[in-house]
């Protein structure tokens, strides 16, 4: 089954404000795909174009290897889970399940059939005659699944579907969902502001903001190397350190960022000395030692301190710097010998060069043009 | 303190006068159903008998005139429910400038005395050949008929939830599918209750009715021509029977419409 | 606003849509309304002139009912009975919508409100019926009042307005409890409560804060009763006497024993144009707008 999706300079107007700027992109047949991003980045449009609600004001959408521009949402080849679920109150289960399959009409003996086995896919059989108001919420939402792949459609689009359940639901439905994906092969294109879920589920996710695709690429690469200023610090936590480039070496850059030290860290797109960059330390990355330990290179004072069980969390004011965040695990060998860190009291830092992340541009630029709008495989 | 206890006293003795005022006539209209008098009076009362349902019943006028206004409530059903559902989803859709004026167009008839709507309706088929008759009926009452039946869809049509069509076109229906298996489905209660409406408000028309009957005569207009010419007590009868359909449909009507909510709540 | 309802319902029911409100809105609301206007300024002519020479564009039918004092008389005559029969209900209605809004219990109110309604579901006709069968010559009120001494011959209640005026209050009350009930319903209790406090007796706090907010209903009640005062036909019918006819009645004359359908249609917009008279006054008296058709 071709499940591919693709927008080709797709862009979306509403009057003088453009709720997505030209976009282009390509999503593998059988993918777990992900838009990632805060409200109001433009994530629920491009679905809306995709599944046809919406037509884009420019730009072309191709499904399966056809164009479906300006094919309208009831004959487009995909299914939506819409975040109200939307399911049919005055009905039952079965004949919501069944619905897409009578509009199509499919004889009632077919249905049945089909409808029993999605009830199996995601385990609720028997609930076929049950009244839709009967069920809980983690069952209304699999009963709108299994009501999407009735239609068999080659794409599935699922609008933040986990938003309204509870902690320990939302987990156990993580794991359902990628599961069916697995065994039914059907792309599915999922939207969330929410990065764990974007992260854990997706093959690769696309990192939204302000109607623009910041980057494109699978969670790792997105979390170890991200591309733009905002994926920076929107995925995970990061440190940033604006400043100067003093010298390059190879990927490595060195930086001067007013602390009584310069900094080092990877950057992978050339620069030159004296171009403006920023580097990025993420938490878990800071090694914290005791104020007389003159091998870690930086000093700070502690300002907090947060016990999370297997980490700390310490906020450092750096001298002659900014204040930082380090998650460090609680029981660091070697953490009983030596003076003990307190609040106030002052550390020393390290952090490892190559792990940190350069890129080019300051606060309110993207890193690169070539970031903007990418149709990256990374 | 005293002022209040008296204002208590006095409000309780108010509202039975006004009750007392309200259901009055009705029984006595009632009882006087009963009385032999030739006259329809409680006084002097002369006997009890059942003639007068026996008088009922074997008058024809009456029954003719029943048939019409029947007919003429069926005929009324088939028009103003049609146009008032279409006037509330055109209603419940539609934004701009010209709606405004299209709803103060809608709700004009409510507001115009039922005799000028008869009039006008009279005036303008007359010159499309249309003269007094059921027919004619049907439309004048269905004139304003429609704005009652548009309320009362319109008011439940404002809480539908719109994503489900939007997720029944997603599952690939037309959009006739949507609106036959979504939309209507969920407005069949509105709809049976303005049906219920629409018919009770035939029948009981008069004002209207009366300019554009000619001589199919309904129900209404047969018995205030009987009060006012050869009046017995067997126009009494009738009454009484209307009155036990009419409070008999309401009150079916008012109890489902009570488990209806309770259930919606509960 | 044609593309939204086609986005939604797709061509053939957006046309359908369309048409049903066309028929209706058009042929059975707005033509015809003009046509009576138009007949109003047009003399009454055979079949065989209309259209012909004859049929000019006059003020002739108007000019017949400005001369006929009788019909004047009636006319104005029926304007201040029914603002009679609206002021009355008004007043019988007040302390009822009030009870109802502020003072019953929600069960009180629910009964209150269902045996308000039952009598209302009967016809017209037939609850003014049965006010003649009261006021008969010999019927039970006379009859009681008799009895009990306070008179010592029947009074001919048929006869004159007096029948007409109380069976008009008694068919139209409900048009000014529900919307009273509505205004009423909808104030804060603790306002009462706070002009209570602060000293103000019971005449006070229901002229200077209860009335007050209460004014968009007194408006829709004034203004649904008057209409059907005037616009009424039945009760004058029935409990009426040839001496107190109703502009209503003089109308019908002119259609079914005059044969004057022009003439009619004059009679008839003037009372179209009182009707719409009164609802601006009211409007404007009362600062409301049209948004207060809450049925």
């Amino acid at each position: 089954m071709d499940g591919r999706v693709s927008l080709r300079q797709v862009a979306m107007r509403f009057g003088d404000f453009t709720a997505i700027q030209p976009t282009s992109l390509e999503i593998e047949s059988g993918e777990f795909f992900s838009f990632l991003g805060p409200s109001g980045c433009g994530k629920t449009t491009l679905l809306n174009m995709i599944s046809g609600f919406l037509t884009p004001s420019e730009g072309s959408v191709t499904i399966g290897g056809s164009d479906m521009t300006r094919v309208p949402v009831n004959r487009r080849p995909t299914a939506m889970i819409f975040q109200n679920l939307a399911l049919f109150p005055l009905m039952s289960v079965y004949q919501n399940i069944e619905f897409g399959l009578e509009v199509r009409g499919i004889d009632r003996q077919k249905r049945r059939q089909r409808a029993d086995e999605l009830l199996e896919l995601v385990a609720l059989t028997g609930s076929g005659d049950k009244p839709v108001a009967e069920l809980s919420g983690g069952q209304k939402q699999r009963i709108a699944i299994a009501r999407a792949l009735a239609v068999e459609p080659r794409v599935l689009l699922l609008d933040e579907p986990l938003s309204a359940l509870d902690l320990k639901l939302r987990q156990h439905m993580r794991i359902e969902l990628k599961a069916i994906q697995r065994k039914t092969g059907i792309t599915f294109i999922y939207i969330t502001h929410d990065q764990g879920e974007a992260l854990t589920m997706s093959d690769r996710v696309a990192v939204m903001s302000e109607g623009r695709i910041q980057q494109v690429a699978d969670p790792m690469t997105l979390y170890r190397q991200p591309q733009t200023d905002f994926v920076a610090s929107f995925v995970g936590e990061n440190n940033r350190f604006p400043g100067r480039v003093m010298a390059v070496e190879g990927e490595l850059v060195t930086l001067d960022a007013g602390l009584p030290a310069p900094l080092v860290g990877r950057s992978a797109t050339p620069l030159e000395p004296g171009d403006p960059a920023t580097l990025y330390i993420r938490p878990e990355q800071w090694r914290v030692g005791p104020a007389d330990d003159r091998r870690l290179p930086l000093g700070g004072v502690i300002q907090s301190e947060h016990f999370e069980g297997a980490w700390l969390t310490l906020e450092v004011a750096l001298d002659q710097g900014p204040t930082i965040r380090a998650q460090v695990p609680h029981m660091t060998p070697g953490a009983d010998t030596g003076a003990p860190l307190v609040v106030g009291g002052a550390c020393r830092l390290d952090y490892s060069p190559r792990q940190a992340v350069v890129l080019a541009g300051t606060l309110h630029e993207p890193a690169s043009e070539e970031a903007v709008n990418v149709a990256a495989i990374a | 303190m005293s002022s209040s206890r008296f204002f208590s006293w006095a409000l309780k003795a108010y509202l039975l006068v006004f009750f007392v005022y309200l259901f009055l006539p009705l029984v006595i209209m009632a009882a006087a159903t009963f009385n032999a008098s030739r006259f329809p009076t409680v006084t002097p009362w002369t006997g009890t008998t059942l003639q007068w349902f026996s008088a009922l019943w074997a008058d024809s006028g009456m029954w003719s005139s029943l048939v019409n206004s029947l007919i003429v409530a069926i005929g009324v059903l088939c028009l103003a429910l049609p146009i008032g559902i279409a006037s509330a989803l055109f209603l419940t859709t539609v934004d701009g400038r010209g709606k405004s004026f299209i709803y103060a167009l809608i709700l004009s008839p409510l507001l115009t005395p039922g005799v000028i709507i008869g009039i006008s309706t009279l005036i303008f088929w007359r010159g499309w050949g249309l003269n007094g008759g059921i027919a004619l009926t049907v439309i004048a009452q269905s004139a304003f008929i429609a704005a009652y039946v548009m309320l009362m869809v319109a008011a439940r049509l404002q809480r539908f939830d719109r994503t489900l069509e939007q997720a029944a076109l997603d599952l690939g229906a037309s959009q006739w599918q949507v609106f036959r298996r979504v939309l209507l489905p969920y407005l069949k209660p509105a709809i049976l209750s303005a049906a219920v409406l629409a018919f009770l408000q035939s029948l009981e028309n008069y004002n209207t009715t009366l300019f554009v009957a000619g001589y199919d005569t309904t129900l209404t207009i047969y018995i205030a021509s009987k009060v006012r010419t050869g009046l017995t007590p067997a126009v009494n009868a009738l009454a009484l029977l209307m009155i036990l359909f009419t409070v008999g449909l309401a009150m079916i009507y008012e109890f489902k419409r009570r488990r209806e909510a309770a259930r919606r709540l509960g | 606003m044609w593309q939204q309802l086609r986005r939604r319902f797709g061509g053939p029911l957006a046309v359908a849509i369309v048409s049903l409100m066309g028929i209706w809105l058009i042929a059975m609301v707005l033509l015809p309304q003009w046509q009576m206007i138009d007949y109003s300024f047009h003399p009454s002519l055979l079949p065989a002139e209309r259209g012909g020479v004859k049929d000019v564009w006059s003020l002739t039918n108007y000019a017949t009912f400005f001369h006929n004092d009788i019909h004047l008389a009636i006319f104005f005559k029926t304007i201040w009975s029914s603002v009679l029969v609206t002021g009355l209900t008004l007043i019988v209605s007040y302390p009822l919508a009030y009870y109802l809004a502020k003072v019953a219990t929600p069960g009180q109110a629910a009964l209150c409100l269902l045996l308000l309604i039952i009598p209302f579901w009967i016809n017209e006709i037939l609850r003014t019926f049965a006010w003649y069968i009261i006021f008969a010559f010999k019927g039970p009120l006379n009859e009681l009042l008799l009895a009990l001494g306070l008179i010592d011959r029947p009074i001919r209640f048929l006869n004159g307005d007096t029948g007409v005026l109380v069976g008009m209050v008694y068919a139209y009350i409900l048009f000014m409890v529900f919307p009273l009930y509505n205004a009423i319903e909808s104030l804060d209790t603790n306002q009462i409560r706070a002009a209570r406090d602060l000293g103000a007796g019971w005449g006070r706090t229901h002229r200077r804060i209860v009335i007050p907010h209460a004014k968009p209903g007194i408006a829709t009640g004034c203004i649904m009763t008057f209409m059907l005062a005037a616009g009424s036909y039945a009760v004058p019918a029935l409990l009426g006497s040839p001496g107190s006819r109703w502009f209503t009645q003089i109308i019908y004359n002119w259609f079914f024993e005059g044969g004057d359908w022009n003439q009619g249609a004059a009679y008839a917009f003037l009372l179209l144009v009182l009707c719409i008279v009164f609802v601006t006054v009211i409007m404007r008296v009362f600062k409301v707008g049209l948004g207060d058709i809450a049925k």
